[in-house]
């Protein structure tokens, strides 16, 4: 991505000049960042890809008509995706495997970890609700299986089976497994896969443009003082400490 | 699971089984059955499995069978045929998902005709599932072979994979990957123009890559005229996207574009031979050894695909650590087949020439999991370990330095002598034939787990592959050993038995087996006197066999041991004078005279050696012997043989006539 290049060479120009710790002004900074030339169809793209991608339809239907941006994926798509996404994080796996399986059979039937999670999760969910005995038969009919084809499965389905041995979730070492945030890890898990099998990429490119810009200014902080930004939300530049 | 309790459950496979068969219940409802059934053997092979035994797969085979033939009806019904359309032809492919006995019972219900049918349907969704149904049964070894030298044929394919529909497009790849062997079909499928269409399909979605380059690999493969074709005119440009996918930002993709690349470059030393594509693909190979799934596990088949046979590229295997990538596998894959086959192969080719190689592998403990490796439940595996302790015993130093000698290996690669599965017991013939070579050291360790006996049934096997690594391994065995332990093996053997090796209907057993007496008969009078007795009967094979076979190896091989004949005592030098000197049916020359002739130099070499040992000055009978020989035209035909091209041989020859003329005074 263009956008890419031209911030780092940026940045990179800065860190050849400084010999020593450079002080870098916040006058001079702005000179600077006003000279990088960033293209609006180039940030509509980001936008638009972050929002196909994370299965935003209205907002990214409601942005191709603001902007005129085409995204890169047939919008009728996310829709399907978005329902497993849903179904997952509500804790309706089941529901979620056989709409899976219908946009496309190929999925599960060839990514065996992704399997073995949505059925992992389907266990978590069974634990939660207190259905000892299901969970108990649902883990030695659907889950033992696979944990005999994989040991790092088995090591799996050990630490979730954990759980039904706490009264007191709380205090279990495997409770996490319970929090939402394990469904939220799963429900990304098959939002990854489906959108592979659609040949798109699976996590958009705004949080790597992130990661990107924070590595570059801790690269930085070695050689100059300058106007860093370290509020993301707000992306407002500091004043250099001097 | 308890069968007993199973039949009342809705979701039990006998209950719904018996939905899908029932001609009592609505369609709807056997809709959902299938559907049910579908979801509840996507991913799961348990499942799968007991499907499979319950009949399930005639069952929705009928059921696709008879909605393909119930088309044209209109309205809700056409969705409703259509779902079950779908439906069905989803379970038929994860059955088939695999699975290789899936795969045989959907192609034995006859499903690969109606799913054929499903491909040009109109609804887009139906001729997806029926693409992506075939694609999943060509994955496997029993798929039907496409036959593309019939016109028809090949015009269906190229339909395929100019279809719109990308599940298509990949259907037709995986059919060329699927059956494209010979030479010939690589060429029928070049001159109809599917390179070119298989390289647009580079550019394309993941599956159309993947599956392209794939089946660009089968066409190329070995196939230096496809090859030309594929770097063409334009080929540059064909070459570079292929060049491109090795940095993919799929592991699926990069791995199948080294496949490509490798296949390339075997087919032809003029292409890919640059260093910087060289290290590349080692790189890239090496990288994808860590990927935790599918990939990961044929990583290593394909890096072993590039350094097979190839030192220069073993050595930028190992200068890049590949060794020590490919152990840590070891370590970590808690041993599963297929990896762990892979890993054992490209550690195999990694050690068969390269002493560096070998020592980094000693070194990092890989030893520690030969044992477990060697009693592993897949017969693949099993082979491949010793496969690669062949190879890795191919080293003096790390022989002599008994590496190998412990019962941890000794003992269970014995076992595997009697291994159910031939290939596993060709290959630890093959590592035994290096261990036993020269073990100075701890001899008593092989012979205690009753290796010679072991050897001896094997020699009689049915199967000469294992006869021949059988006899070579007795062979390599009896190698510069006592004269108690030539006696030991003789008598395990027995010359009866040697004697109708020698006489084996194949030609690689001969050899061996004549080999094998060339190092009994070695070194002291005891030996020979020994091995030969006093019948001679082995001689007289020895002097059959070389007048009948017309293979130089037997040949040479042969003349050696009546050379070391030659050297015992009067009444072997006798039988081995009348092999020599005896004409064959109608032939005009003996045998001595022919193997003078031929145009091997080694076989020349071999036979006036076993003259020189007939001549020997301080022997009694040696007058008489000279007598017969020179009547036998001996000294013109070595007076030719003055000035042979071979020094070896010269120098022999002269030394041979010069024996001869010193009794030969005495004829004149």
């Amino acid at each position: 991505m263009s956008l890419f290049g031209i911030v780092i060479r940026q940045l990179v120009g800065n860190q050849a000049m400084a010999t020593s710790k450079k002080v870098i002004t916040r006058a001079d900074w702005e000179k600077k960042l006003n000279d990088v030339k960033v293209k609006k169809e180039d940030m509509n793209k980001l936008v638009m890809n972050f929002l196909v991608t994370e299965g935003f339809v209205e907002a990214a239907e409601k942005f191709r008509f603001e902007s005129g941006t085409e995204p890169d994926i047939d919008l009728a798509t996310i829709t399907d995706r978005m329902e497993v996404k849903k179904a997952v994080q509500s804790g309706n796996v089941e529901d979620a495997i056989e709409k899976v399986n219908d946009l496309n059979p190929e999925i599960l039937d060839t990514n065996p970890q992704l399997f073995f999670h949505l059925q992992q999760q389907r266990l978590i969910e069974l634990i939660r609700n207190g259905k000892v005995e299901e969970a108990l038969e649902f883990a030695q009919e659907e889950l033992a299986p696979r944990g005999e084809e994989n040991q790092g499965f088995l090591e799996e389905l050990e630490r979730t089976v954990a759980l039904l041995a706490f009264e007191d979730v709380t205090n279990c070492p495997v409770g996490e497994l319970l929090d939402i945030s394990q469904r939220l890890k799963t429900a990304s898990e098959v939002n990854a896969a489906i959108l592979t099998s659609q040949s798109h990429e699976k996590d958009p490119k705004l949080p790597s443009l992130l990661k990107m810009l924070i590595w570059v200014q801790n690269q930085l902080d070695e050689k100059a003082t300058y106007p860093r930004i370290t509020d993301f939300s707000t992306a407002a530049l500091e004043d250099p400490a001097t | 699971m308890p069968t007993s309790a199973t039949s009342n459950h809705p979701g039990r496979p006998e209950g719904l089984i018996g939905r899908l068969n029932s001609a009592n219940i609505p369609y709807e409802a056997k809709l959902k059955s299938l559907r049910d059934l579908k979801n509840q053997i996507i991913g799961n092979r348990t499942k799968k499995i007991a499907y499979l035994k319950l009949g399930a797969v005639p069952s929705v085979v009928s059921i696709l069978s008879s909605a393909a033939s119930a088309q044209g009806c209109i309205g809700d019904s056409r969705e409703f045929h259509d779902s079950v359309l779908i439906q069905s032809a989803a379970a038929i492919g994860s059955f088939a998902c695999g699975l290789d006995a899936g795969v045989k019972a959907v192609l034995d219900a006859g499903a690969f005709p109606l799913l054929l049918t499903l491909i040009s349907h109109l609804n887009e969704k139906v001729a997806d599932a029926g693409a992506r149904s075939l694609k999943l049964i060509y994955q496997s070894k029993l798929a039907p072979k496409y036959d593309f030298l019939q016109e028809k044929n090949m015009e269906f394919l190229l339909s395929l994979l100019n279809s719109k529909n990308e599940n298509v497009t990949s259907l037709g790849a995986s059919i060329i990957t699927h059956s494209c062997q010979s030479t010939l079909e690589q060429l029928a499928l070049s001159e109809a123009g599917i390179i070119k269409r298989l390289v647009s399909l580079l550019g394309g979605s993941i599956s159309q890559k993947d599956a392209s380059l794939e089946s660009l690999a089968a066409v190329i493969k070995g196939n230096p005229e496809v090859a030309s074709k594929f770097m063409g005119p334009e080929s540059g440009r064909a070459l570079n996207l292929v060049i491109e996918l090795i940095k993919d930002k799929h592991p699926r993709t990069r791995l199948l574009a080294c496949m490509c690349l490798i296949s390339i470059r075997n087919t032809s030393t003029s292409y890919l031979q640059d260093s910087g594509i060289k290290s590349t693909l080692v790189l890239v190979l090496l990288e994808l050894l860590g990927d935790p799934g599918q990939v990961g596990d044929e990583a290593p088949f394909v890096l072993s695909s590039l350094i097979t046979e190839k030192e220069d590229m073993q050595k930028i295997a190992f200068d890049a650590n590949v060794i020590d990538n490919l152990c840590e596998n070891l370590n970590s894959v808690s041993f599963q087949a297929k990896r762990l086959q892979g890993t054992f192969l490209a550690l195999g080719d990694l050690c068969s020439e390269l002493e560096c190689c070998r020592d980094r592998v000693l070194d990092s403990k890989v030893l520690n999991f030969i044992t477990e490796a060697l009693v592993h439940d897949s017969a693949e595996v099993r082979a491949a370990t010793c496969i690669f302790l062949k190879n890795a015993s191919r080293s003096v130093k790390n022989l002599s330095a008994g590496k190998f000698m412990n019962e941890a290996i000794a003992v269970p690669l014995v076992q595997r002598l009697w291994d159910s599965s031939t290939p596993v017991q060709v290959a630890a013939l093959g590592a035994l034939c290096n261990m036993v070579v020269d073990f100075t050291a701890d001899k008593s360790l092989f012979m205690k787990c009753g290796i010679l006996r072991h050897l001896v049934v094997l020699s009689k096997s049915m199967e000469s592959a294992i006869r021949v690594s059988a006899v070579w391994a007795l062979k390599n065995l009896a190698f510069h050993v006592s004269s108690r332990c030539k006696e030991e093996i003789l008598s395990e053997l027995t010359s009866a038995t040697l004697a109708s090796l020698i006489s084996d209907p194949e030609a690689s057993v001969q050899e061996q087996a004549l080999s094998l007496t060339r190092n009994l008969v070695d070194g002291t009078l005891n030996s020979v006197n020994y091995v030969i007795g006093e019948d001679g009967d082995l001689v007289h094979a020895i002097g059959k066999q070389l007048q009948s076979t017309s293979k130089a190896e037997v040949l040479i091989q042969g003349m050696y041991t009546l050379s070391n004949v030659a050297s015992g005592n009067e009444l072997h030098k006798k039988a081995v004078m009348t092999q020599l000197l005896t004409r064959a049916g109608n032939d005009s020359e003996t045998l001595m005279i022919k193997s003078l002739q031929s145009s091997d130099s080694r076989l020349r070499t071999a036979t006036v050696w076993t003259l020189i040992n007939l001549t020997l000055p301080n022997s009694p009978d040696t007058s008489t012997r000279v007598t017969e020989l020179w009547s036998a035209g001996i000294v013109s035909q070595l007076k030719n043989m003055v000035n042979d091209p071979c020094l070896d041989v010269k120098l022999r020859a002269r030394m041979a006539l010069g024996q001869l003329m010193m009794f030969g005074d005495a004829l004149t």
